[in-house]
């Protein structure tokens, strides 16, 4: 990439970002944006299911990201686990502020319009479309997952929802968890 | 302690799902650090787990990226606001612009504030100082429309004596009116009296000038001699035998003189000839 030409998102490395961020650089914001938005906004709106509520949240994300990025720990994880995990727990936040949960936990994941729509190529090369991934887990091992993941259940009260002994659920996540590690392998 | 046991106990994948607490978390990361099998092993669940997130991708709606960064810029800004000295010093006009107002608009508010406080102090003065002012108005208004109608029930009684004095001074005036003076008897020799006859309306008016005080129980009665024959003529009031005013009387048809006699109170059918006081002819 010449120096001269304007940074597309997929040029810009998570190192760069980190280094940028970290210096309180405002306008890589808008480069971490068109990095990570579309996975981020897609987990988002997967807990929180409706669209206003997950543009709200995203932009929380973004806000929160930059105020507490001295957090960040690169030697911990990668920048897009720690991403997804504030995106995700401001959106668990959410649905456990508001009644989100009686309305939303019986709603099947098949009915989503992510499992129609085609997985968008982003930054990871070995991007693995959403179908293929749910046809290596069982139905149950699915199942769990989606309510651990993005249901912001404990696993105590996945065990309650499916009226499961406590040991099962945890055999069940660590099984699906091993299968999507596996994937990637 | 057995890596490949407590790799394979789960507790990474529940790491991954952020369903362990602080002390747990604390305990893996501790673990990952020092065993890089641990780490390389998180790192391949939390991929896992990330492909599967990343699954759900989803293109926002259009609009949201200028929104969203807009709104992203608006927030971080916020902070700054509070703190002048750094919005001083940041380069970007649109902040300071930002921080002014909500400044200028907190020292308005505690102006606003102060300038209330005065207003309903000097406002419960006032209330205060027109309420007693009220108050005696009140008094005085009370005092005024007793005094008001005081002087009117005065004047209707001045009024009712001088139509009454009006229609005396007519009798007096008319020349229908003959005037006949009643000179007192060897009973009462200073009784002095006049009787005014208008033969055409046959009305009678007495004027008393001197009567003697009658005792309790007497009354002067007014006869009019027709032909020789007593016509009672009617009683005379007591403010009429005090001199007071005039007195209408009885209406006589023809009279040739008139005579006063005392009679028990409410009059005789005939005159007490021996109680005659005054006497007068035409």
């Amino acid at each position: 990439m010449s120096p001269t030409t304007p940074e597309s998102p997929t040029s810009v490395t998570e190192d760069l970002l980190v280094q940028r961020l970290r210096a309180r650089d405002e306008s890589a914001m808008t480069l971490f944006y068109d990095k990570y938005s579309s996975a981020l906004y897609g987990v988002i709106l997967r807990i929180v299911k409706t669209e206003e509520v997950a543009e709200d949240v995203l932009q929380e994300s973004l806000v929160k990201i930059w105020n507490s990025f001295q957090s960040y720990d690169a030697s911990k994880g990668r920048l897009f686990t720690w991403v997804l995990n504030v995106s995700r727990n401001l959106a668990i936040d959410k649905i456990r502020s508001r009644q989100y949960r009686v309305s939303s936990r019986t709603q099947p994941l098949e009915e989503s319009a992510a499992l129609r729509q085609a997985a968008t190529p982003t930054f990871r090369p070995e991007h693995i479309g959403l179908q293929e991934m749910t046809s290596k887990l069982n139905p149950e091992q699915k199942q769990i997952i989606d309510l651990l993941y993005f249901g912001g259940f404990t696993q105590s009260e996945v065990a309650e929802e499916l009226n499961l002994p406590l040991g099962t659920v945890k055999t069940r996540a660590r099984a699906a968890i091993k299968v999507l590690a596996k994937l990637i392998r | 302690m057995n890596i490949q046991e407590y790799i394979e106990s789960g507790i990474l994948e529940e790491y991954a799902l952020g369903v362990l607490d602080a002390a747990q978390r604390a305990e893996v990361e501790r673990y990952a650090a020092e065993y890089p099998a641990v780490q390389q092993e998180l790192d391949l669940i939390q991929q896992g787990l990330e492909s599967y997130a990343q699954a759900h991708t989803q293109n926002p709606p259009a609009g949201m990226r200028e929104r969203v960064l807009a709104g992203f810029q608006a927030a971080i800004r916020q902070p700054e606001a509070a703190a002048p000295v750094a919005v001083a010093a940041e380069p970007v006009v649109r902040s300071i612009a930002s921080a002014q107002p909500g400044e200028a608009e907190a020292a308005g508010f505690n102006w606003l504030m102060a300038a209330s406080v005065a207003l309903l102090v000097l406002s419960a003065a006032a209330n205060l100082i027109l309420y007693n002012r009220w108050q005696s108005s009140e008094t005085q208004l009370v005092a005024l429309q007793a005094d008001q109608s005081r002087v009117a029930s005065t004047m209707q009684a001045v009024e009712k004596r001088l139509d009454t004095r009006t229609q005396e001074l007519a009798v007096l005036r008319s020349e229908q009116f003959n005037a006949v003076e009643l000179a007192g008897t060897p009973v009462a020799p200073e009784a002095k009296a006049r009787v005014l006859y208008n033969k055409a309306t046959k009305a009678v008016y007495v004027d008393v000038r001197n009567l003697p005080t009658l005792p309790e129980g007497k009354q002067y009665q007014l006869w009019a001699m027709d032909k020789g024959k007593p016509v009672d003529a009617g009683m005379l009031a007591a403010a009429t035998t005090a001199g007071d005013s005039l007195q209408q009387m009885k209406n006589i048809a023809n009279a040739e003189a008139f005579a006063m006699t005392v009679e028990p109170a409410g009059g005789s059918e005939n005159p007490t000839m021996e109680t005659m006081t005054v006497l007068g002819k035409f």
